[in-house]
């Protein structure tokens, strides 16, 4: 039906250009799914009138006027900056750690226990923590979300490294491979499907870290915001946000999801 | 030449001391320069450990193993390796696997594309250099995996059952392959098989080995004559040697079921 259309004056459905409808074609069962949640949303929010579900179009509204005002802009960018910095470090230090452990036994031995204690302790348990160590600063937010992501990626760099094919490494070192090219060559490509499943949990981790960070302790950002209209019980604000930090993590999420469909195309 | 003397080796318990495993015991052979010799015997009789020792993959316990009177202690130039599962990395083309070896041994880029694709040409992978691994059948995996080995031109070539892994008319067809390439480039092979036939076919000699531990039980000659390819399957010679290993291999493996009854 859509080729049809691209075909018959370059225009997809409800006049979009067929370019820039591609992607989303085949999309169907999804895009009405969305639809039908949020006409329900609506639906009921108008019958029930409660206060905690304002109907969704009042979201929408709040959302539209938060970003007419700039307020959404300024914190948005403010959590953003601690989220890149944030993940960043994780990022780093996670590859970095989780494939020192992946490839030597001793080190594995050595951090596994405070590793697996760390990804399984609620992270937010630091903060009165960082706040000591840190003070009043940016850096209390950004080790919470570090605190939040780091461990997972981790896990599954030292897992993804420690399963490469063993036949690999040997067929590497039978041509006389030393250790960094070993490294390089075979162990770093043939764990990154691996990698990649631990950085997307790992920025979905970094996400949740940012709001939780700026809610509870630093109070800035989206996640001060979300605070402060939920203590005045603004719902529909408080969903405006929600909405804002949904639709960052789902661009994370394709930012990563498209560095991994490019980059592991061939272990489809 | 390949000597070894009184190679023994023992893979340590599983808590890396104790109650090893003697997995070769006291070894003594030679392989001559451009000889091929086959190594065949009921598995655990230490045959792939034996190619792993020569290819300076893993260390030995007791002997020598020297090549031109140098003693291995690592891998080398020298040798190259064709793995039994052919070992090939699932993210790189054909041409990028093949020229493998020689990038790791820092070839100018130029010259490793224009080695690996005349090695491609050669085992006849023409027009399947961008191909994935994955994107071949199992026969034409390992051609890639002989390309690779003989791209960097050494003077050994260690098979570990590089046919094993393959269907009977795929390992026809390779056997002969690889018994051309070896009538041109002349090389030093030791090939490790659980096949009698591949065995007589491709050796000049025919290494037999007995299990728990390994020993060499007997080096067998092979008299005949080359090209060898379908005909030499029919002679009598052919088949005696064949029935013979038979009968040695069969004595071992009747010996094993009893001892573990």
């Amino acid at each position: 039906m859509a080729n049809v259309a691209i075909e018959a004056g370059k225009t997809g459905p409800i006049g979009v250009p067929a370019a820039l409808w591609r992607p989303f074609r085949g999309a169907w069962t999804e895009a009405l799914a969305l639809l039908g949640g949020v006409i329900l949303w609506e639906v009921l929010g108008r019958v029930m009138a409660m206060p905690w579900l304002p109907p969704f179009s009042k979201i929408i509204a709040a959302l539209i006027q938060f970003v007419q005002s700039g307020v959404i802009l300024g914190n948005a960018a403010t959590s953003l900056q601690g989220l890149a910095i944030g993940f960043s470090i994780s990022l780093t230090v996670g590859l970095l750690v989780g494939a020192l452990m992946g490839r030597y036994r001793r080190v594995e031995k050595a951090l596994d226990v405070y590793v697996n204690a760390l990804l399984i302790s609620p992270s937010m348990i630091f903060a009165p923590i960082f706040f000591a160590i840190f003070g009043l600063s940016d850096a209390v937010r950004i080790a919470v979300i570090v605190m939040y992501s780091l461990f997972v990626i981790i896990m599954n760099t030292a897992t993804a490294v420690r399963t490469v094919d063993p036949a690999l490494v040997e067929m590497a070192s039978s041509f006389g491979a030393n250790e960094r090219q070993i490294f390089l060559r075979i162990l770093l490509p043939a764990s990154l499907p691996l990698v990649f499943a631990g950085v997307r949990l790992g920025m979905g981790r970094a996400v949740k870290g940012m709001i939780n960070g700026e809610m509870l302790i630093a109070m800035v950002g989206l996640g001060a915001l979300a605070q402060r209209y939920g203590s005045q019980f603004e719902a529909s604000k408080v969903f405006a946000i929600a909405l804002v930090v949904l639709i960052i993590a789902l661009v994370c999420n394709w930012v990563v999801q498209t560095a991994e469909n490019r980059l592991t195309r061939w272990a489809d | 030449m390949i000597q070894v003397r009184g190679l023994s080796k023992e893979f340590l318990g599983r808590d890396g001391e104790g109650t090893g495993v003697l997995a070769i015991d006291s070894l003594d052979f030679e392989v001559r320069d451009n000889e091929f010799l086959t190594v065949i015997g009921p598995s655990g009789c230490g045959k792939t450990t034996l190619l792993r020792i020569i290819a300076g993959l893993i260390p030995f316990n007791d002997g020598e193993v020297s090549i031109d009177d140098v003693a291995v202690t690592g891998p080398g130039p020298d040798r190259a390796v064709v793995f039994q599962n052919f070992a090939l990395m699932p993210w790189a083309d054909v041409l990028t696997n093949v020229a493998f070896g020689l990038e790791i041994r820092g070839k100018p880029k130029a010259e490793c594309e224009a080695t690996a694709m005349r090695l491609v040409r050669l085992v006849g992978l023409e027009g399947f250099e961008r191909r994935l691994p994955k994107e071949l059948s199992g026969g034409m995996q390992q051609r890639v995996g002989l390309a690779r080995a003989l791209a960097v031109n050494p003077r050994i070539l260690l098979m570990d059952e590089p046919f094993g892994a393959l269907d009977e008319q795929t390992r026809r067809l390779l056997q002969e392959q690889l018994l051309r390439i070896w009538d041109r480039e002349r090389k030093t092979v030791i090939f490790i098989t659980h096949s009698m036939e591949e065995a007589v076919l491709l050796g000049d000699r025919v290494m037999l080995m007995t299990p728990r531990p390994g020993r060499v039980k007997e080096i067998i000659e092979v008299p005949l004559k080359r090209p060898r390819g379908q005909e030499t399957e029919k002679s009598t010679t052919f088949t005696e040697i064949k029935e013979y290993l038979w009968e040695n291999l069969r004595s071992m493996q009747v010996l094993d079921q009893r001892g573990e009854a």
